[in-house]
């Protein structure tokens, strides 16, 4: 007890959905106070509009499936959170469903060395698991820029990619078995560690699905072995096309490196303010390429990549000399995001994917178009995947503003489409990407993916309103419950 | 509820969330309610859209350590430290934080014969087993000190209040230290009695702007540096210039240094006498690696005088101490502290370094190997290289 | 809007060719035709479509239609200096996705279900739905693509995929060597494509720059006496999955001869393995998946990749 508890007013809600939850847990792992409540409602994205219903901290799989039970029975929906760094409102709860935080979940498992697998709690933060590795030479390879603080449970919710996912793939496919507690309260194991488990993959089916298929309690993880030789290198352009076209060229000689990340000025300025990693902030873009493996192949490799950056006018070429100043550079690619708060307090953030060889026209597509409506952009993304991230910055406190934002957007993303692309390369559709799903695809599309939800999810409990679009979604049918009285939002 | 807090510094934050794994709270609950992200969240939920002060608010607030550790992860550069201070002393203002009577330890720290005489009251009740052991008090605070003594006028070794009642003898090697590398020493003892710092910690800022006043008065007569020993006294001090916002506050704040940070520019002045047989971890007090952002001078000075310097592979997260933290909400501070344990267990070090009293009394009342760099330097160069702390 | 253009004609087509309500198979190469269980005698034999839409190397991925062949993927790849994850034995692109086994060097080529981008087929209803997307990243929306592979044409037929495809190494030499325990074969190296063993030898598939295959020679020359070898042993009939420390583990006293892919799991024997419990909670979903998707049962009816 500390000092303060003994001032402390203690809530007396009558909620029986409160009262069930905190029996089945314990009274102090469901919070049910307004400002906490507030809290589960938002994540990392700009999206205002979530109600969030009681949020429930559990330990197990046993107390998640008890959780869902009660969801059940009191007809509520039921929605998981990590660390809330979602960027497409996924996380957002909608309707006053029960939040399921992960945070108390964080344990490690085990390490399967023989198997090449950890079996982990969703709550486990990715840099912890990769952290807790290194002493035995692996690690696990999607790194999402925000690895220092999102988790695993997120990172399968989302599919997470990140800057090495351009060599090692996106986590989908190092996620081997997943312990689930489905909609309807019962425990099953999709996957298995063996590579061919049989049957439809339903693991595949619920890698990515936003948490609207069901709570993920236990994960195994594939164990990537680190690799003895990294080569850094750092180029800058005059010429942001010159770039993407280096990148293009890149790929087309073969190569596949491990990371190929640009970003342009506005965005290196920020970044180097925060990091003074050394990056050029006079160069209109700079592409920061990571090749690994054994040391001969490294070095080849790296030499081709300058080799190929300097005949697309590559103004200079830097090579991290030590693993200090590699760790340097990356950190700042990797706080990208939140530094944009140097240049404005609110970003809206785009994801899409375009064919690599599009990257340059796209780029300047995105220029006209924010410079049209008046919108700062600034860039970083995965040019080796050409997955954008072009982030429109602004103060949400300027009427108008966020109209031009979402128009801006919405170009953005038609462009994106026009070239071949699609909608979210790694952050997800959750609220804010739906209205442009039925942009790419069809009705009978739709349709299907909702089928896959129904067989998961048949009544639509698990994080209800997200991904499919109105009209194509179960959610229609059970229609989001109103807010109830007396909740804070 | 007005807040008080800057609308520009409240707003710099895009609830990115990278703040939260360098939080101590949040990593011993997983609850986000106990993380900067959630706190600024709630600030604004108060603040802006004027949400009841319940008592789970309040707790939030009441459980931040106020290490700052999420400043120097925040790209954005969000001055957490001003939204939170600011915040609890509104709420200690309108009697919601730190309950009153507490101030009466606080009155305490300001008038030295008093704290003396407390300390020794503690120091019987302490080793009569009379002291919880959840308050963190050692069971073994000095009941005799030995006097200060001037030996120059070339800096000012600021003695402070708590410090210079139970670990005077910090002060005094760190002074033999100071004078090995040729310099002058002025105690500042009963000249200035306390900086402000626990004061500013708890919410009674208007008490910490007069420790402030007085301090600045007290030791202006020239500009020569200001020593401080203790991370947090040093951190308070340097912060004056926002605190009392006056241009002699400023440059007041200008001539403080860590000890540390201070000798590592004049290493080469010491002796080289041989190094202490102890592998020696280096605890970095918040205070020194999140607001001071000088930590690393703490390795400059220690590396000459031990075998081996080993760091904690915990990205400097908080112990728990925070000043009257552990005192006021002992069960966090545990659980924090556990955390700090097993980083330091990790990697097995003779003796663990950290450079503020706070941590040291926190830690050691667990059961830590615990001294102040400046013992061990003083050690080394006593050639009194017998391991063992105390 | 359809993602789908006038230029897929032979798509269309195919969708004709299904229609909507008799019973109803695709007809591959038949290399693995008996898989899943047998073929009701009721259903009608349709092909997919064939050739490749579109290949852009620069782009590593290709587009192609269901019914050609695995070996015509491979050549047009291979002009290019590229490859597939896709197994070659004779069967067609459709097959390989449809039955979704891997190749013995999975190590090196990774599995099949992680190179399908984007796929369309023809549903139960008759319609052409499009799963996934031609990029090689894509988070837009539910994995019909995951779900597809393996699936044995019981949720959709396969009409056309979009595959990523990845550079051939420079350099590739297969090793063998007698009386060596594969795991530490497998962990001497960093990235060995394949690591084969049959209870008594262990081959070790090399690929990559000729330099850092010598590295890698020289650290497998360290725990055996490793010999250049022309290629895998020949596998026994029967395919097993396993755990991987579980195939590292078997014996031919139990299983008979066998191929093991060590680090992978999957397991060429003379015997069947064991059948597996499908776990209950998991049947209700995947029997709920098939009725959503073909309520009337008539894709591919006998073949049930749960069973």
């Amino acid at each position: 007890m500390s000092l303060l508890d003994r001032f402390r007013r203690t809530s007396n809600v009558a909620d029986p959905l409160v009262t069930a939850l905190q029996h089945a847990l314990a009274p102090d792992r469901v919070r049910n106070d307004g400002a906490e409540r507030s809290l589960a409602s938002h994540d990392a994205s700009v999206f205002e509009g979530g109600v969030s219903g009681p949020v429930c901290f559990p330990t197990s799989t046993d107390e998640v499936q008890r959780i869902t039970r009660i969801a059940v029975e009191h007809d509520r929906g039921i929605v998981p959170r990590g660390a809330g760094t979602g960027l497409a409102g996924g996380a957002i709860p909608l309707g006053a469903p029960i939040v399921v935080s992960t945070g108390k979940m964080n344990r490690i498992l085990e390490v399967d060395i023989e198997n090449r697998v950890a079996w982990v709690q969703p709550g486990v933060i990715n840099l912890d698991l990769s952290r807790h590795l290194r002493p035995r030479g692996f690690h696990f390879a999607p790194d999402p820029s925000s690895q220092q603080v999102c988790t695993l449970g997120g990172n399968i919710a989302n599919n997470s990619g990140g800057p090495h996912c351009l060599a090692y793939g996106v986590t989908d496919a190092h996620v081997l078995a997943i312990e689930v507690v489905l909609p309807n309260g019962d425990v099953v194991l999709l996957g298995g560690l063996d590579p061919e488990p049989g049957g439809y993959d339903l693991r595949g089916a619920f890698v990515g699905s936003e948490g609207t298929l069901g709570i993920a309690t236990r994960i195994a993880v594939r164990l990537t072995k680190n690799p003895p030789a990294v080569r850094t290198l750092l180029l800058s352009f005059a010429e942001t096309r010159d770039a993407a076209q280096t990148v293009s060229a890149i790929i087309a000689a073969g190569i596949v490196p491990a990371a190929l990340e640009v970003m342009d000025q506005r965005m290196t300025v920020a970044v180097e303010n925060y990091v003074a990693a050394g990056y050029p902030t006079d160069a209109a873009a700079v592409l920061l390429a990571e090749v690994e493996g054994l040391p001969a192949g490294v070095e080849i490799e790296a030499d081709r990549i300058a080799e190929i950056g300097r005949a697309n006018n590559a103004t200079g070429v830097r090579q991290a000399a030590s693993d200090e100043e590699r760790a340097l550079l990356w950190k700042g690619r990797k706080t990208a995001f939140g530094a944009v708060a140097q240049v404005a307090p609110d970003y809206y953030l785009h994801d899409t994917v375009v064919p690599r060889a599009a990257l340059a026209d796209m780029l300047e597509k995105i220029y006209e178009i924010c410079e049209r409506h008046d919108v700062i952009v600034m860039n970083v993304f995965h040019a080796g995947d050409g997955n954008l991230h072009p982030l429109l910055v602004f103060d949400a406190r300027v009427e108008g503003t966020l109209e031009r934002v979402h128009a801006a957007g919405a170009e953005i993303v038609r462009a994106s489409l026009d070239a071949g692309g699609v909608l979210s390369g790694e952050h997800g559709i959750g609220v804010e990407k739906q209205g442009y799903m039925d942009e790419l695809f069809s009705d009978a599309d739709l349709d299907h993916q909702n089928r896959l939800r129904q067989a998961f999810d048949p009544t639509c409990r698990a994080n209800p309103g997200k991904v499919l679009p109105m009209g194509h979604s179960c959610a229609d049918i059970q229609a989001l419950r109103a807010v109830p009285t007396g909740v804070w939002g | 509820m007005d807040l008080k807090l800057d609308a520009d510094e409240l707003n710099a934050c895009v609830q990115c969330g990278l703040c939260m794994p360098h939080c101590p709270t949040f990593r011993v609950t997983g609850d986000e309610t106990l993380s900067p992200r959630g706190r600024i969240r709630l600030m604004r939920e108060v603040h802006e859209h004027d949400a009841p002060m319940t008592a789970e608010v309040v707790d939030a607030f009441a459980t931040c350590v106020q290490c700052r550790g999420c400043e120097p992860a925040c790209p954005s550069g969000v001055n957490y430290g001003h939204l939170i201070e600011t915040t609890r002393e509104t709420l200690t203002r309108a009697g919601k934080l730190t309950p009153r009577w507490t101030r009466l330890g606080f009155f305490a720290l300001a008038h030295p014969r008093l704290l003396r005489a407390g300390s020794s009251v503690l120091a019987v009740a302490g080793r009569l087993r009379l002291v919880p052991k959840r308050f963190g008090v050692p069971r073994d605070l000095p009941l005799r000190r030995r006097r200060h003594h001037t030996s120059g006028t070339d800096v000012y070794l600021f003695t402070g209040c708590v410090m210079d009642a139970w670990q005077r003898d910090v002060h005094q090697a760190g002074q033999r230290v100071i004078e090995a590398a040729g310099f002058g020493v002025t105690p500042t003892g009963s000249l200035s009695p306390c900086c402000g710092a626990l004061q500013a910690h708890a919410g009674f800022t208007d008490d910490a702007r007069r420790r402030a006043t007085a301090t600045i008065a007290a030791l202006s007569e020239d500009d020569r540096p200001i020593l401080v020993d203790s991370a947090g006294c040093g951190a308070a001090m340097k912060d004056y210039g926002h605190l009392l916002a006056t241009p002699e506050a400023e440059a007041f704040s200008a001539r403080v240094f860590d000890i540390q940070e201070w000798l590592a520019e004049r290493i080469d002045r010491l002796p080289a006498v041989d190094p202490l047989p102890m592998c020696v971890a280096v605890q970095d007090p918040c205070h020194l690696r999140h607001v001071q952002r000088v930590h690393l001078a703490t390795r400059t000075v220690l590396q000459p005088f031990v075998r081996r310097i080993i760091e904690l592979d915990d990205d400097g997260l908080c112990c728990g101490a925070g000043g009257a933290y552990s005192v006021m909400q002992p069960e966090l501070a545990g659980e924090i502290r556990d955390r700090k344990i097993r980083a330091i267990d990790d990697v097995d070090p003779d003796v663990v370094a950290s450079a503020n009293p706070g941590c040291s009394m926190h830690l050691a009342a667990a059961g830590v190997n615990i001294e102040h760099p400046m013992v061990l330097i003083d050690r080394a160069l006593q050639g009194t290289a017998s391991a063992g702390g105390r | 809007m359809s993602s789908l253009t006038s230029a897929d004609e032979a798509l269309h087509a195919f969708a004709a060719d299904v229609g909507e309500a008799d019973p109803i198979a695709v007809e591959g190469g038949g290399s693995r035709w008996q898989t899943g269980g047998v073929l009701h005698e009721t259903a009608r034999l349709v092909s997919a479509p064939d050739g490749i839409v579109d290949y852009r190397p620069e782009e590593m991925v290709i587009t192609v239609r269901a019914g050609t062949p695995v070996a015509d993927l491979c050549t047009a790849l291979a002009e290019t200096g590229q490859r597939s994850a896709l197994p070659e034995r004779g069967g067609t692109v459709g097959g390989a996705v449809a039955v979704g086994e891997n190749r013995l060097d999975l190590l090196g080529r990774g599995p099949v279900r992680d190179s399908v981008l984007q796929v369309r087929y023809v549903s139960a209803q008759g319609d052409i739905i499009t799963g996934g997307g031609p990029v090689v990243k894509n988070v837009s929306g539910f994995n019909i693509p995951k779900l597809m592979v393996g699936s044995l044409g019981t949720l959709g037929l396969i009409a056309e995929v979009v595959l990523r495809t990845n550079p051939t190494p420079p350099a590739s030499q297969w090793f063998r060597a007698a009386g060596v325990d594969p795991v530490a074969a497998r962990n001497a190296v960093l990235r060995p494509s394949s690591v084969l063993w049959n209870g008594s030898s262990t081959w070790v598939l090399l690929e990559g720059h000729e330099r850092d295959l010598e590295h890698e020679i020289t650290a497998l020359a360290t725990i055996g006496d490793f010999a250049e070898t022309e290629g895998p042993p020949a596998p026994p009939p029967y395919r097993w999955s396993l755990p991987p420390a579980e195939a590292a583990a078997l014996h031919r006293e139990v299983v008979g001869d066998f191929v093991a892919a060590i680090g992978v799991g999957i397991v060429h024997a003379d015997t069947a393995q064991p059948t597996r419990e499908v776990d209950p909670g998991i049947a209700v979903v995947a029997e709920r998946m098939k009725t959503l998707f073909d309520p009337t049962g008539r894709l591919n009816p006998g073949r049930n990749p749960n069973a």
